[in-house]
């Protein structure tokens, strides 16, 4: 047992240590965070009509402030719809509401048994917090498709791609070095130790409009001075475009890179990466076929560079038996969807599983839930779900109901007390 | 210790293991909640990993020599085109080209053969002027043709290198004057001896870059048309067997062409969406290509007309499979003179013979 202390434990003693935290675990703080959460749900929820679910989220809630304009329609918009109004956004109000509950824990609450039941509700709150906190920074949503009858051993990224050089020259395995967003962002030159050349990133767009003009007129834009490669043989221009946060939104990221073997240049290409896979560009254009994989030789070996959706390789594999599909009756309504599935492990271990709505594949960290499904193409698609701190929430929960049953107990047993004392009194 | 032990720790336990056992520990707690607020993304870094290779097409790759420099503007994942540094600049010309198909020794000698000048090889003939060359394991027919025609001192040379693999045909012609084509003997064959091929699942395109040079007319087989008077006529290329350039006083001009390729050369969709891609049409589908095409009669065999005409350009051309060859006549450049030209064109076609009848 730890000796005691009880400098610590007398809130007088921890008000004069921490002086400086009790204007943060004013009672009036929390009221105005918590109003200023429900304006900010408003505002953000208005937003979504105009920049989608995605985009209100980035804007509002994944940042420290958001600008919101007042919208015409609503009264004096004539008159307010220009004027920029600041709107806190979900990390700043998180962030002190964390705080403001972490002061009142030092300052405010008395640490007794009498008031361990607040302590409890109180400690809840601040992992929810915290828990949504490391959910929107450790969660990752990716997507799997599976033709029937195959197989597929890695997830994509719903948003964010990547520039990938595959060394094929090998029959059995290849050779992927890639190149995140983030570092597409970034430009510069990159280099990696498996990649036979250095990589000059020069532009870099989350969307884009592209063209095939005809073979005497000169583009402009990004791919002016690209060289080699699809967009140089189809005379595609690209004409950079904002990202479309829209739940519909089709965002054709591109990338211009320059490759050097040493400081000799190999010429400038460019990549663009179709949202839908870019397995398509071959139906869409024959011509723009080799945008899955532009052919790059040299020292002898067959590499093919492409921008595709950021992809993540499983040491495990799922093939899809077979997907069946129903509707409520005389409707287009999907009653359900279900996919049969094979999980292939390691050291050959199988396990058959049936995937359907609100019953998810659990496995390694990751939850498989049945997202799309085209009956006439055969094939499924898969949301995957990786979140670490999944279990914060349910653990949250739990000691708010235990702080509660524990005040709620309390106070029910001192009123049971004090009335049958008062009774035993009056007899 | 397990999760439910640390949960029946009292805030006092926890505040005194942070305490003692952590110095400076009023810090601690800012420092806890920044570090967890900051340090939970990702850093970026590039990803380098092996996996299964799922790669469907075929692999093409090739240690170039030192002396050797890749031209650019080589489109396509199986063709490659190099030339020969020297100091007067690129010289001669090496490539790589895939057919989809198995294709005879004779048909692609020939090729060349009559471009610089020869008669037709047959099957005896060219045994004569055929080698075999084994390089890193893989046999090559080596041929060797010069000009005949005379026109250069040196004479032009070219080196046909032809390896069959799984059905397909690669060739990789040297072509040069023959000075250089003895000097960078050796270069080519380790060339040749430091490609990897490896057919894919899916059919080795035979896409434009890597066609062989056109069929020249020859004596016995002469197509012959009759082009407009006012049509300025060009020197043929290795490709035109017909080059023709039309302009106006208004300085538009138009581009006329004969081609004639073996086999069909990807077929009509592909050569019409190539064709659409350069007069700025959208590509269209087998669907969406009836709107361009009609049936036409061309030497008395079944042809089709293409007409297809964006806001700016026009083109006009007529397909023509026969015997194993495609024949492609193309008039492409601004749409009002195509449109004042289309009947010259239309005359020009039903003119068209190929003279092996």
């Amino acid at each position: 047992m730890p000796p005691k202390n009880k400098g610590l434990s007398s809130l007088s003693e921890r008000r004069k240590r921490f002086g400086w935290l009790i204007p943060f675990a004013d009672l009036r703080l929390t009221l105005t965070l918590l109003s200023l959460s429900m304006v900010l749900i408003f505002v953000a929820t208005l937003e979504q009509v105009r920049v989608g679910i995605r985009g209100a989220q980035a804007e509002f809630f994944e940042s420290m402030y958001g600008i919101w304009y007042y919208p015409t329609q609503f009264w004096g918009g004539e008159y307010f719809d220009s004027i920029p109004i600041p709107i806190p956004g979900g990390y700043l109000l998180g962030g002190l509401l964390i705080l403001n509950l972490l002061a009142a824990f030092i300052t405010r609450f008395q640490w007794t048994g009498k008031k361990m039941g607040i302590q409890f509700i109180h400690l809840g709150i601040i992992m929810l917090l915290v828990g949504q906190l490391a959910t929107q920074a450790m969660q990752e949503e990716s997507r799997m498709q599976i033709d029937k009858g195959e197989s597929k051993n890695y997830l994509e990224r719903f948003h964010g791609v990547e520039l990938a050089f595959i060394d094929v020259t090998n029959p059995d395995t290849e050779q992927v070095v890639a190149l995140p967003q983030d570092l597409l962002e970034e430009g510069g030159i990159h280099y990696a130790k498996d990649l036979p050349f250095k990589v000059k990133v020069l532009d870099f767009g989350p969307n884009c409009e592209f063209n095939s003009l005809p073979p005497a007129q000169k583009i402009s834009g990004p791919a002016k001075g690209v060289n080699r490669g699809v967009i140089q043989t189809a005379n595609l221009e690209i004409r950079p475009k904002p990202e479309d946060f829209s739940s519909e939104g089709m965002n054709f990221g591109y990338v211009v890179f320059e490759l050097f073997d040493g400081s000799e240049s190999l010429g400038t290409w460019a990549a663009i990466s179709h949202p839908a896979g870019n397995h398509w560009w071959a139906q869409i254009n024959p011509k723009m076929g080799d945008l899955a994989f532009q052919p790059i030789r040299t020292n002898g070996r067959l590499w093919g560079a492409t921008l595709r959706p950021q992809r993540e390789y499983l040491p495990y594999s799922i093939e899809l038996l077979g997907i069946a599909n129903e509707f409520y009756q005389g409707t287009d309504i999907p009653f359900n969807f279900e996919s049969e599935i094979v999980l292939r492990m390691e050291e050959n271990q199988t396990r058959r599983a049936l995937v359907y709505m609100n019953t998810p594949l659990r496995h390694a960290g990751k939850t498989f839930y049945q997202y799309q499904m085209n009956k006439a193409a055969d094939y499924t698609v898969f949301q995957v779900v990786r979140n670490p701190s999944w279990l914060v929430p349910y653990i949250a929960c739990i000691l708010v109901s235990i702080g509660l049953l524990w005040q709620f107990s309390f106070h029910l047993l001192r009123f049971l007390t004090k009335s049958s004392k008062a009774g035993l009194a009056s007899s | 210790m397990s999760p439910l032990r640390v949960a029946c720790f009292s805030p006092s336990h926890i505040l005194y293991f942070v305490k003692f056992h952590i110095p400076d520990w009023p810090k601690f707690i800012p420092t806890v909640l920044c570090v967890g607020i900051f340090s939970c993304g990702d850093n970026a870094e590039i990803q380098s990993y092996t996996a299964p290779n799922h790669y469907e097409g075929p692999v093409v790759a090739w240690q170039l020599p030192e002396q050797w420099g890749e031209n650019p503007g080589m489109g396509g994942i199986m063709a490659g085109s190099f030339h020969v540094k020297t100091k007067e600049g690129p010289q001669g010309r090496i490539g790589v080209m895939p057919f989809r198909e198995s294709v005879e020794t004779t048909s692609i000698v020939n090729m060349f053969a009559r471009e610089l000048g020869h008669a037709d090889y047959n099957d005896t003939t060219l045994s004569g002027l055929l080698k075999s060359k084994t390089f890193s394991g893989r046999t090559f027919e080596l041929a060797r043709l010069e000009d005949k025609t005379g026109e250069e001192d040196p004479p032009r040379t070219a080196l046909l290198a032809i390896h069959r693999q799984n059905e397909q045909t690669w060739l990789f012609p040297f072509i040069a004057n023959r000075e250089l084509v003895n000097q960078q003997l050796d270069n080519f064959y380790a060339f040749l001896g430091s490609t990897t091929l490896r057919a894919g699942k899916t059919p080795v395109r035979a896409i434009a870059p890597s066609l062989p040079p056109a069929q020249a007319p020859t004596a016995s087989h002469q197509p012959t048309w009759e082009a407009p008077a006012h049509w300025e006529r060009k020197a043929s290329t290795q490709m035109r067997i017909g080059n023709y350039a039309v302009t106006n006083d208004a300085g538009q001009t138009l581009d006329f062409s004969i081609t004639s390729f073996p086999g069909q050369v990807g077929g009509i969709l592909a050569n019409v969406n190539r064709w659409l891609g350069q007069v700025g049409i959208e590509q269209t589908d087998e669907e969406g290509l009836k709107q361009y095409l009609s049936d036409r009669t061309v030497d008395e065999k079944p042809a089709k007309l293409v007409l297809a005409e964006s806001e700016d350009q026009a083109l006009y051309a007529a397909i023509l499979f026969h015997k194993d060859r495609s024949w492609f006549l193309k008039l492409m450049g601004d749409r009002a003179l195509a449109q004042a030209e289309k009947e010259n064109f239309l005359g020009l076609v039903d003119s068209f013979c190929l003279g092996d009848h």
